[in-house]
Order: C-alpha cells, then structure tokens, then sequence
C-alpha cells in the first residue's frame, strides 16, 4: 500500500537524480553565457543531438549511454569549435565589450539555427519518439528506489561539473578562460589570447551539451525526439539564470530546483495535466527569479 | 490654457507607396480567381505579422522570439467566442485583436523590464508555458483544439481578404506614427541607448510598453484571421515557434524598424515559402531553409534589404524608409 | 523661489561593495557645487543616484521637500533634474541637431519636433556646436561628446545640472574657454549644479561651495580654499606625510 508521503519522497529523489543531469547541461549553456556573454538559443538542439548521438550508438553498436556519452562530448568538442567560429568569432573579434547589436544578432541567428536543426532533424528522424533500451536494474534505499541507470548518470553529471571547476580554477586555462570572462581587454594585456579561450570555451559548453544529451536518455524512456530540444532549452535558461550566469555551481542549485519542480508538481495534479503543468511552472520561475534579480538584470 | 498646435502630417513617398500598392490591390481583388485571392489573403496574413513583431523588435530591438504566443491568443479568441457564444467571425476578429493587446500588456509589464537577452528568453519561456497551458485547459478543449463549423464559415474568400487587409492597412499607419514625429524620436533613442535615453526625459517603459500592445493587436487579429480561414484553432499549429521564425525572417531579410521592410520581407520570405511547398522533396526542408536565411541575413546583412539600401545609398533615404 | 535638491545620508551598497556611505548634500537652483574626490571614492555612485539611475540602499534624495529617490531616471528628469555622463553617450544614429532635439522634446517644454529641434539650434550655438548641428553624432571627437552631453543637458531645462567630468582632459586653453562657457552659461540660465570633476582649477574658479568625499564618505565641506587647507582631504589624496608638512 503506497501513501501520499512516500510518492512524494520518490519523486523527490527522481527529481534530484533528473535535476543532476538538467545541471550539467545548463552548466555547458552557463559556460558559454557566462564567458562569451552570448546566449545560444540552440543550446537545447545539441542537447537533441547528444541525445540522438547516444541512441544511434545503442542501435548500431549497442552502447550504454555511459559510453556513448564521452564519445558525443568529443563530438560536442568538435561542434563547439564550428560554432565559435561560424557564429561567435565575426561578432567578438576585436571587440572589448558584448554590444547591443551582437546581442540581438546572435539571438536571432541562433534561433535560426536551432530551427534549421530542428526540421533537419525532423527530416532525417522523422518525429517519432525513439528510446534507448537500456536498464541496469533498481537500488532499493528503505522506502525509495533508486534506478542504477540514473544514479550512474547523475554521479558522471556531478563528476563532469565538479571537473570544471577544477579545469577553471585550478588550471592556467581555466584561469585564462575566468580572466577573459571578466574583463577581456585586462586579459589581453596580460598574454591571453581571447579567440582561443572564447573558442574552448564554447567548445566545452557545447560538449556539456551534448554529453548531458546522452545522459538524459536514462531519462528519456520513450522520450527521445526533434522537438525535445524545445522543452529542454528553456529548462537550461531558467537554470542559469536562477543559479546565476556565470556562476558555475548555481547551474547545480538550478538543476536540482528544476528538476524536482519537474517530478514533484506532478504528484500533486491529475495524471493527464500533471506533466504539462510542471514544464509550465518550470518555465515561468523563470520571471520572478528576474524580477527579484540584482540591478544587472532589471533595469 | 494654448491649444496644442495641430497640423496634418506630410507622409512619406514611401508611406504613399505601400498606401497605392494597398489600394491597387482592394480594387482588383474581387475580379481575381479564388485561389489567387487565397494565396493574396495568406501573404497578407504573413505581412501583418511581420509589422507585428517590427513593432517591438524592430523599432526598439527588443527581440520577441515567443511572439506566436499573441497569434495564438487570437486564433482562441475567435475559435472560442465563436464554438462558445456563436460569435460571428469578424467580432472574433476584434475579440481576437483585443485578446492579443492585453496579454501583450500582462506580460509586457513585467518582461520589459528585463534586459535585451533576458526579455528574449522570457518571450521564448512564456510562449512554450503558454503552449503547455493551452493544452491542458478544459474549456479550450485541451490539446483537441476548437475546429469552426464548416457549413457556418462557408469559404468567404473575400471578406477574409478585405479583413486582412484591413488589419494590414492599420499596420501600416501605425507603424507611421511610431517611426515619425515625437514618438519616432523616442523609440529611436531607446532602440540607440535606452539609459541614455531615460537621461533625457523619455519614458522608455511607457513607450516600449504600447509599441508592444501594438504588437499584441496586430498578431492576435492576424492569429484570429488565420483560425477563421483554416476553420480551427490547434495549439500546436498556432503557438508554433516556427510563426515567430517567419516573422524574425521577414524583418530581418526586409529591414528591421523600416516601414516597408516587413511588407518586403513577407512578399520575399512567404513567396519563397509557397513556392518551396508545391516542390514535393523541398516540404520538410523549407523552415530549414528559413532558418539558414535567418542565421546568414543575421550574422552578414542583419540591416537587411531596406536597411543596407539605406546606408549604402544616402539619397534614397528621403523615400525609401 | 529656487528649487532645492536635498540627499539626506544615501547609502548604496553592491552586493559586498559599499559604494556610498551616508553621504548627504544639499543643490540649489543658481549655486554651484563641487565634488571632488580620490579615484573610486563613489562620487559617480552618487550621481547615480541623484537623478535616479540608481535607487539608493537607503536615505533619501528630495526636490524642495517631495522625494524622487525611487523614481525612475526619466521621472527625475522631468522634476527638474538633468545628468551627463563620464563617458559621453550620443546617439550616433542622429545628428547632432536632433540628439539636441530629443532632450527638448522629452525632457524639455518642446514637445512638437519642429519646435524642439529649433530650440535644439538655439542650445547648440550657445555651446559653440552649430557648426556640427547637421553632422551625425558618431563621428563627433571626444570632446566634442562632452559638448554635446552638456548642450542635451540644458535643453532638458534642469533646474539643477550633475555634471560628470565635463572638464576632464582639456589643454590649458581650452579649460578656460569652456570654464569661461561655463560661468556665462550659468549666469545666463540661472541652474545650478554639481559639478564632480578631478580638475581643480574649474572646481576652484566655478564653485560656491566644495563637498569632499572618500571611500564614500564626507570628509570636508565648506568653500574652496578651505577645503583645500584642510587636513584630512590632503591625507586623502596626497597621503599622511603631506597632510602634517608645513603648507
């Protein structure tokens, strides 16, 4: 006989599994607000992308989304550079501040692309949901069961942000990227070469992306598809700005608020409008974060 | 107490150009086959959109990705008033333009006061939440959508003409008076420096706040024309971000905050469209296609057509704006 | 009756940054005063607050008696109160006639285009820019810029001018033009202002009063020789040693 209390807990601990792997991929989006000051509005398709990467992996060759996830972060590496390169770099070279201009440009052209991949996707996918067939079984602690699959994911997702932080504060790279993200012209002066630390930069943001993509498969049962990068964007935007653009652990609190308002609200409403509600609310935290938000946000 | 001086305005040859194209084509309308006047009818629609989001994202840069989210609030208005209160279409049409001037004015309050990038992704967040929203509304009928009776709407093919371009022909007279005399200056000089500007004595809340109503009025009386020419309201075609990619590519590729960048862009983008779908293997990869045209005017032309012509070309400036 | 500007002990802090520590100060309509400072002593905080930039952290900001410290930029402007900024920022879209033009329209009493724009030419010869009026504001030098920031001011018809820097990096001839400018401005249209400023010779020779702040803080007030005098304002800028050499 299952009470009320104990679903809750469930869903709680779902949502704190969920919530690890939402941070690691608002965590690449983080990075790259945070460094290049530029928002990508695809950020969700590469997410699309890693997902997608990781389920070809299990067709063709039968890997586990473990597996397949540091393959599509190299990839992510690779996408990142083209990126940089094909939309960032004309903006930023040479210039010391983020204007006004390269702000909307940027908007709009990764709007563009992330609809261009969107209907690519759909072309070549079709928009039929896929899975990945994969289940390591279920841990039991007292009243909560803890799939092994996600508990494995979240524990990489942990792992990778926990990395970076190491990367951006224990190494001259990580310390280049951290000069040029406050103050470009002083790191020039300094030796630091800002096309080269924006450009890894992107490059490890969109190999967060891609990564967390395969990961969140454990999630995505039933779930993989064209348009998923549409839910999961907004989702990595309410999650850097609730944690702060460009601070790197608030991607985690983000994550962790997200993904139990995902699982949690649910329990609370009825079956048929439970799923779509939650994605609401987690969208629309987004407007009191920002209206409560230091001088920097509001006008 | 002075009365205030009032004096008519001299339009611009360009204001009198796109007002000669209206004309001409009210005039041949009724002689043209249907499916022309269907084809007519649907570039119309586009264009309203298009001066829609050139309202606010083109006069002040605000960029609205989400702004579907007002067509869609139209197309329910209508499709509601009339499956609910039989409505007849063109009270749905008003219903549907009121619809989309106060949500514009609910969340208009509250987003624009975030930043440039910040307001963008609220645009984006409310549009998808909206979308969510609609689809577990009972009283909208859920995700089923409200399909018109067809029997009832017939196939008016002109009074959904004549609507349109009613709804077009306002457009284009706003769009006027926010880009000339008083209000012109000060939504150039929010759209240049918005705290320079507040520096001055400009009211920048108050101005962006009813360019954005505008804009909410034009989409969602776009949004309730299209519901009544498609015979239902569907939430995943109305509150489809594919809408608000159209739009950012109409004014992008015509000119942003120009006057006939958005009529340009629209001929241009929707012709493009049409086309792309009669050509069988092209369908799926015509928004592809507008995606590559929106990331390629964006990142190489983003003054667009209009725009570009103006700054290489100073003496057109006096009649192309 | 001239208007009085009262900040009664503002505060503003950002995040761990106290920026302004309870520093108050009264402008009058027709008086000008000084606020000279160390580098970072918060001197553009506080304008920032004054006209409304800024909301403070605490303390007021009052126009003879009604409070307009939580009023939004454009409010404050149209109560009377006008800023330039450190760094010029014109509208490099628009010429220079119609940058002028705009302060008239919005802040200003001449609302209709043709009128403000008229009145735009009339403020741009008082300041010696007529010669640019047609010419797009972009490619104006720097301290042209600073003319400009000043003319927009005017033409908002502030009774009360903050004045940021606007005698910053002139050669010795050109400061006393522009003091000279300045003086028979001032004279002509009765404002007063703050002027906060590094160069001493345009704060000595302009104001009626000077106010020294440090680290956020008042540390003297009183006339300009005064200050100058005293001991704690040459600790400031000069160090502990030089406040106790003989003078």
């Amino acid at each position: 006989m299952v009470d009320a209390g104990s679903v809750v807990l469930q869903d709680l601990v779902y949502g704190i599994l969920e919530g690890c792997v939402f941070a690691v991929v608002a965590h690449g989006l983080n990075l790259i607000w945070g460094v290049t000051k530029v928002v990508n509005v695809a950020h969700g398709e590469f997410i699309m992308l890693g997902a997608y990467g990781a389920y070809f992996l299990s067709a063709w060759f039968g890997f586990n989304p473990l597996l397949s996830a540091p393959i599509d972060a190299l990839i992510g590496l690779g996408a990142g550079v083209l990126f940089y390169f094909g939309f960032l770099h004309r903006e930023l070279r040479g210039k010391e501040t983020v204007t006004l201009q390269t702000e909307m440009v940027t908007l709009v052209a990764t709007f563009g692309l992330a609809l261009f991949i969107v209907n690519l996707a759909t072309s070549i996918f079709s928009v039929n949901p896929v899975g990945i067939p994969w289940n390591p079984g279920v841990v039991r602690a007292g009243p909560v069961s803890l799939p092994v699959g996600s508990l494995e994911v979240a524990a990489i997702s942990v792992a990778v942000i926990a990395a970076t932080h190491v990367f951006l504060t224990r190494t001259y790279l990580g310390s280049a990227i951290r000069a040029y993200s406050q103050d470009i012209a002083a790191a020039q002066l300094v030796g630091i070469n800002p096309t080269f630390v924006a450009a890894v930069a992107t490059a490890l943001g969109l190999s967060a992306a891609m990564l967390g993509g395969a990961l969140l498969t454990v999630w995505l049962p039933t779930g993989i598809n064209p348009l998923m990068g549409q839910t999961f964007a907004p989702i990595c935007f309410v999650i850097v700005v609730l944690g702060g653009p460009g601070k790197m652990w608030g991607s985690l609190v983000g994550g962790l608020v997200l993904g139990v308002i995902i699982n949690v609200v649910p329990a609370f409403a009825e079956p048929s409008v439970g799923a779509s509600l939650a994605l609401a609310i987690a969208f629309l935290v987004l407007i009191p974060v920002l209206l409560f938000a230091p001088e920097g946000i509001v006008r | 107490m002075r009365l205030p001086r009032f004096s008519l305005p001299q339009f611009s040859p360009t204001f009198y150009g796109l007002g000669l194209v209206l004309v001409v084509l009210a005039i041949i309308a009724p002689a043209l086959p249907i499916l022309s006047l269907r084809f007519l009818t649907n570039l119309l629609i586009y264009t309203a959109l298009a001066y829609s989001i050139n309202l606010i994202t083109g006069l002040t840069g605000y960029v609205s990705f989400g702004h579907v989210v007002f067509m869609g609030a139209g197309g329910y208005a209508l499709g509601y008033g009339a499956s609910a209160f039989n409505l007849p279409p063109l009270a749905g049409v008003a219903l549907g333009g009121a619809a989309g001037l106060v949500l514009a004015l609910g969340i208009g309050i509250v987003t624009l006061r975030f930043r440039g990038v910040y307001f963008a992704i609220s645009s984006l967040v409310t549009a998808l939440a909206a979308l969510q929203i609609v689809l577990v509304t009972p009283v909208l009928n859920d995700g089923r959508g409200i399909g018109l009776d067809v029997e009832k709407v017939g196939y008016p093919a002109r009074s959904w003409f004549y609507t349109i371009w009613l709804i077009v022909s306002a457009a284009v007279v706003v769009t006027y008076f926010a880009t000339h005399g008083r209000i012109g200056y000060g939504i150039r000089a929010i759209k240049s420096d918005e705290d320079a500007a507040r520096a001055l004595g400009i009211d920048a809340t108050r101005l962006k706040l009813y360019v954005f109503m505008l804009s909410g009025l034009f989409a969602g009386a776009s949004g309730a024309v299209f519901v009544w020419s498609t015979f239902g309201v569907y939430p995943t075609v109305v509150f489809d971000l594919t809408f608000s990619l159209f739009m950012l590519a109409m004014i992008i590729v015509g000119g942003m905050g120009t006057n006939v960048g958005p009529f340009l862009g629209a001929v241009i983008v929707y012709v493009s469209y049409w086309y792309a779908l009669t050509v069988p293997s092209l369908l799926g990869l015509a928004f592809a296609a507008i995606g590559v045209i929106v990331i390629l005017v964006a990142l190489l032309i983003p003054e667009g057509i209009v725009g570009t012509m103006r700054r290489h070309f100073p003496g057109l400036r006096r009649i192309l704006e | 009756m001239s208007v009085r500007v009262v900040a009664a002990d503002v505060h503003k802090s950002f995040g761990g940054v106290h920026a302004v520590r309870g520093l108050s100060l009264d402008l009058e309509e027709g008086r000008v005063v000084g606020l000279i400072g160390p580098n970072g002593s918060g001197k553009t905080t506080f304008l920032g607050v004054l006209s409304g930039a800024l909301k403070p952290t605490s303390g007021t900001v009052t126009i003879d008696g009604r409070r307009i410290d939580r009023l939004s930029a454009d409010k404050v402007v149209r109560r009377g109160i006008a800023r330039t900024h450190q760094i010029p920022r014109p509208f490099p879209e628009m010429t220079v006639r119609e940058n002028v033009g705009v302060a008239a329209m919005f802040g200003g009493q001449h609302r209709d285009p043709q009128d403000a724009l008229k009145e735009a030419n009339r403020v741009l010869s008082l300041v010696g820019l007529e010669a640019s009026a047609d010419r797009s504001a972009g490619v104006l030098t720097a301290q042209e810029r600073k003319r400009l920031e000043f003319a927009r001011a005017i033409a908002t018809r502030a009774k009360v001018l903050l004045l940021d820097e606007i005698f910053a990096g002139l050669s010795p001839d050109e400061l006393r033009a522009a003091i000279g400018l300045f003086q028979k401005l001032q004279q002509e249209l009765g404002f007063g202002a703050l002027i906060v400023e590094h160069v001493m010779r345009a704060v000595f020779a302009l104001s009626d009063r000077v106010v020294v702040i440090d680290e956020g803080r008042k540390i003297a007030e009183g006339t300009p020789l005064d200050v100058v005098r005293d001991s704690a304002v040459i600790e400031a800028y000069l160090g502990v040693d030089e406040a106790h050499a003989p003078p």
